[in-house]
């Protein structure tokens, strides 16, 4: 059996979740799929994931902890005899899948850019020595797998599945959250989007950030941000692309008074095209550009976002 | 109390990176203390010097490692333990091994980073809180000791950020922002090199193996336009190029 833990915000599935499905049917041959959503009031999400797979688990343990989705996705794996389990990579998901690994004494392939089988072990690649090097492992079942998101395309909904509650054991030690900090995201998170526009330190300003939003906006695209920036607080940290932020792998990033620090690199090096807006045409983004514009990003943005207000017309 | 912080030795930051024999080769590349690792041995250095007792850095990997130990304890942490295996081993089987012995410590709380450098995984912290029955609270920005039994964390999420309080013991990892290493001093340097550090032989077997490692740099086109004349015309000739040749937006 091979159980899909399947991402969702409450009311839909997230795009990471049909990608996890198509990850886990590309395994089709180690076993049958089963699905399993974890959280509170979980009927419409559950109602969504049966269209793709032939048995949804529920399992109502409230708010997330790490301690309560390992918890919950283990249940599922001793229910339904998984060996495999597929989840959509992401902070919070690394995480617990790392806690559901050891319980199921399993190995764990991480944030995995494909994955597939020789009939009895999992093959996957993924990058590693901050996003330079890529590597194939290989394992023996039990495996956990995480999907990096953007790497597979989204499954197509099959079939009508059944749906079934399970029990969940509350974990012991538990962390309490005293005040979570949610940050307002406008539009398509960072880590899916396909359109990237990133400013740095080279803008000056908090408010020159509108210009870069206003882009994002037009092209459909998300907010990214360099440690610089956050640092000096004009974007909140959810923002950061890097090494201590996130990794994003868009078709197209646009970094906008980007210097290109390796730190920076190792979060954005992946994108299937790079552009670059720069003064200084000796800054190190220059080297890993595809298109890159030297001049004054004060004056190529307004420009920029007249030109795709007019494209997207 | 008792501070453990479990670190590794990884490539520079800076390296340039060759394969050899279809494996990341190390020769000439210097190796340091992994950056978020070292977040992770100032803190529990600075619990230590706040609360008293004891900071220990703990390791599993190759001989090599002992120099990233040997920095650790330049830093001020008090002794190191060393799990000697060669060879990669995956982080679940690695946090199997280090909580047998952590378990011996019994130790207030365990620090590491939250990704290192080499294998850009993280999963060792979780695993280990896993392995040793403990909560885990993943991306800490700030700690707060209340008593021995408890502590008030603010850690990183996907969006956002969440203050915790959290039992203890537990496992922490580390993020941008929860401390500034310090350097080595030479007296402390000095110092290091007659602390303990106590070698345990391993005999690991990986869940996972490293069948191949290859460098693949995309080939940039490198096209360059000068918009320092005529930013508009710059402008619309990139986006231009984004719709109709690279066909992105």
């Amino acid at each position: 059996m091979i159980l899909v833990i399947l991402d969702h915000d409450g009311s839909h599935l997230r795009k990471g979740a049909l990608e996890a499905i198509a990850r886990a049917r590309q395994l089709s041959s180690l076993g049958n799929l089963a699905g399993l959503v974890i959280g509170e009031n979980l009927g419409a999400v559950a109602e969504e994931a049966r269209n793709y797979l032939p048995t949804v688990y529920t399992a109502e343990v409230g708010s997330y902890t790490p301690e309560r989705w390992a918890a919950a996705a283990y249940a599922a794996v001793q229910k339904s005899g998984a060996q495999v389990v597929v989840v959509a990579s992401s902070r919070q998901s690394r995480t617990w899948t790392a806690r559901l690994a050891l319980k199921m004494n399993a190995a764990l392939l991480e944030d995995t850019l494909e994955s597939s089988t020789d009939g009895s072990r999992v093959l996957a690649s993924r990058y590693s020595f901050l996003n330079r090097v890529t590597e194939k492992q290989a394992a023996h079942l039990p495996v956990v797998l995480t999907a990096k998101p953007n790497t597979t395309p989204p499954a197509e909904p099959q079939g009508q599945g059944g749906i079934e509650a399970l029990t969940v054991e509350q974990p012991g030690a538990q962390v309490e959250v005293l005040e979570r900090v949610a940050e307002q995201k406008k539009g398509v998170s960072l880590s899916e989007a396909t359109v990237v526009v990133t400013g740095g330190r080279g803008l000056g300003s908090a408010e020159a950030f509108a210009g870069v939003e206003a882009l994002a906006s037009v092209l459909g695209g998300a907010v990214g941000a360099t440690r610089a920036v956050v640092d000096a607080g004009w974007r909140p940290y959810g923002e950061q692309v890097g090494q201590t932020g996130k990794t994003v792998q868009p078709s197209v990033y646009i970094a906008l008074g980007v210097s290109g620090a390796v730190q920076h690199q190792a979060g954005m090096n992946k994108s299937k095209y790079i552009v670059a807006v720069n003064k200084d045409a000796e800054a190190p983004i220059f080297k890993i550009t595809d298109y890159g514009v030297v001049g004054d990003v004060h004056q190529v943005l307004p420009a920029l976002l007249e030109a795709a207000k007019k494209l997207k017309d | 109390m008792k501070f453990i912080a479990v670190l590794r030795q990884v490539p520079d930051n800076e390296a340039k990176l060759k394969i050899e024999g279809g494996q990341v080769s190390l020769g000439g590349v210097t190796l340091i203390l992994d950056g978020m690792d070292e977040w992770a041995v100032e803190e529990v250095i600075r619990l230590k010097e706040a609360h008293g007792g004891e900071a220990v850095v703990m390791a599993l990997g190759p001989e090599r490692f002992e120099e990233a130990l040997r920095t650790a304890l330049a830093m001020g942490a008090d002794r190191a333990v060393h799990l000697v295996a060669e060879g990669y081993v995956d982080p679940i089987s690695q946090a199997q091994h280090l909580a047998e012995t952590i378990r011996e410590e019994a130790p207030t709380l365990v620090f590491t980073g939250g990704q290192q450098a080499d294998w850009d995984s993280q999963a060792l912290g979780p695993a280990l809180a896993e392995a040793l029955g403990w909560p885990v609270v993943t991306w800490t920005t700030q700690l707060e000791l209340e008593g021995e039994t408890q502590a008030k964390a603010k850690h990183d999420l996907d969006e956002g950020a969440e203050l915790v309080r959290v039992p203890l013991p537990a496992v922490f990892t580390s993020q941008q922002g929860l401390n500034e290493p310090r350097y080595p001093t030479l007296p402390g340097i000095m110092k290091a090199k007659k602390k303990e550090l106590r070698k345990v032989p391993l005999s690991v077997q990986s869940k996972v193996e490293v069948l191949e490692q290859t460098i693949q740099e995309r080939q940039r086109l490198n096209q360059v336009i000068d918009g320092s004349k005529d930013p508009v015309a710059a402008a619309n000739q990139l986006i231009r190029l984004l719709h109709e040749e690279a066909k992105v937006i």
